[in-house]
């Protein structure tokens, strides 16, 4: 090989992309692109709204049955207990509970648990599936944007990043707002169904336990749906930047 | 110092020497398989192009000019024979030094402008900068004097969709321009743009070619763009026709018209 003129031998290796400009692009994608940005998002909201309004229902009927027992226990011991725990409340909760088919006790309570694991399952995987494909598309969408970045020296691990943050902002803002909303659903529709008792004896840990497995849920199928298409991204030869037809 | 298959090569550009070879092939090959078929896009062909050359490639499609385009761009690798950027052998190259060499040697324009859309024209130009590990703000400098020098000074802050299609191109010229490379790779740079601004866009590379001495190879139909052409290569059938000179050119310039209107075909 010849390689002794010039400037040759002078190739180096040293390209970067800043987060902070790889989070700059990703966002103002999400801007321009803000139709098929809110059908990702929108996709996860729904999601996550699901799963929260089933993991904060499951926490408040926990709550009640567990007050129930409580109650029944103590009224067992003292039979002249009146008022709020008195048998007559907790026979009103009991009907109350039955006629909107839920679980009294947590025998009850235990045998529905699996069903409600597989919708959850399929939701979530519905879910997966739609940012997917949602996700491929806007590869598709961008093929010649990602074929002149790489014309203009941009690594392949630069798209993934780019891909990968997108779908992170999506991800955490469609996580926060379908938790919030699952959560005011859930909590909404309890009060509707069972008034006071509703809360009587929430158990606000277990609900503040599920935004947080809802966040990290949401935000790690997010992520998770977008590797392949930014892998796919990432693959892009530069020649395609040169293709004519749109 | 000169490759002896170099040597002997009757394409040689007339006054240079082998260090100032911004772009030599020797025989290069490229084949495609295509359903079991393989398809002889470039059937050897040896050129070299001295640094500071404004050279045109023409060619009817399906002649291999696009292919021999992407091998000189290191688009492409070829199947056989060598291609020298900046007398690096770009086959010897992995993807880290390929972007590298994307990024700081080779300026790319397109017949698409092909701006990226969420980005300002500034933005757009301080792109390679950024990549290339410029500072933000000496990226912003030099990306606003570029852009100045296009005359573009006032649309700074402007995003593609709202520039015409002379305005996208010279911001794509400006963007090409950003990291000082050594050669400019034209894909059809007039072809989506009317007469006028077409011969605005050519005097404007003319321009830059001769103040900074940047190699600018182009592949295109353009009739303009072979009046500042330094040297014509006229590709068919996967191999290299023959070379013209500007000053043939001049005396040939009926067989230029009937040539380029079978191009158009």
């Amino acid at each position: 090989m010849t390689g002794g003129g010039g400037s040759a031998g002078a190739v180096n290796r040293q390209i970067k992309l800043p987060l902070s400009q790889a989070v700059g692009i990703a966002y103002r994608n999400i801007r321009l692109r803000l139709s098929r940005s809110l059908v990702v998002t929108s996709g996860i909201v729904l999601a996550m709204a699901f799963l929260m309004s089933i993991m904060c229902t499951e926490a408040l009927h926990d709550g009640m049955r567990n007050w129930l027992a409580d109650a029944r226990q103590a009224s067992t011991k003292n039979a002249s207990l009146k008022g709020a725990a008195g048998p007559a409340a907790t026979q009103r909760l009991e009907e109350r509970m039955r006629a909107k088919g839920v679980a009294v006790t947590a025998q009850e309570a235990a045998a529905g648990q699996i069903q409600t694991r597989w919708v959850l399952g399929l939701a979530l995987a519905v879910a997966f599936v739609g940012i997917l494909n949602a996700m491929l598309m806007s590869v598709t969408e961008r093929f010649r944007e990602i074929g002149t970045m790489k014309c203009l020296g941009a690594l392949d691990g630069f798209i993934v990043k780019l891909y990968l943050i997108e779908s992170l902002f999506q991800g955490v803002a469609g996580t926060i707002v379908g938790a919030m909303l699952g959560l005011a659903l859930s909590i909404a529709s309890a009060g509707i169904s069972f008034g006071r008792f509703a809360w009587i004896n929430a158990p606000a840990g277990r609900i503040a336990a599920a935004v947080a497995i809802c966040i990290a849920v949401g935000v790690t199928l997010t992520v998770a749906a977008a590797v392949y298409p930014a892998w796919q991204a990432a693959r892009m030869q530069p020649i395609e930047a040169m293709r004519v037809d749109t | 110092m000169i490759a002896p298959e170099a040597a002997n090569t009757t394409i040689e550009a007339p006054t240079a020497t082998l260090a100032e070879q911004s772009v030599r092939t020797i025989d290069v090959k490229r084949e495609y398989h295509i359903g079991g078929e393989v398809v002889k896009a470039l059937r050897g062909v040896t050129i070299s192009v001295s640094r500071g050359e404004y050279i045109s490639i023409m060619g009817p499609s399906g002649s291999g000019k696009s292919t021999l385009f992407n091998m000189i761009g290191g688009l492409d690798k070829p199947s056989d024979g060598r291609v020298y950027i900046d007398e690096v052998d770009i086959a010897q190259l992995d993807a880290y030094e390929l972007a590298w060499m994307r990024c700081r040697k080779i300026g790319y324009i397109f017949q698409t402008f092909n701006l990226i859309p969420v980005m300002t024209a500034l933005e757009n130009v301080m792109l390679p900068m950024i990549f290339a590990g410029l500072k933000t703000d000496e990226a912003q400098d030099r990306a606003a004097e570029i852009l100045n020098r296009v005359e573009l000074g006032h649309r700074l802050m402007n995003k593609p969709g709202e520039m015409s299609g002379g305005q996208q191109q010279r911001v794509a010229i400006a963007r090409a321009f950003a990291n000082d490379p050594t050669i400019i790779l034209a894909d059809e740079p007039t072809g989506n743009l009317d007469l006028q601004t077409g011969k605005l866009i050519i005097e404007l590379l003319r321009g830059l070619n001769k103040e900074k001495g940047v190699t600018i190879i182009s592949a295109t139909h353009d009739h303009k763009m072979l009046a500042v052409s330094d040297r014509i290569f006229w590709v068919r059938d996967g191999l290299i026709d023959r070379i013209q000179r500007r000053d043939e050119l001049k005396i040939e310039e009926g067989i230029i018209e009937g040539a380029h209107g079978e191009a158009m075909h």
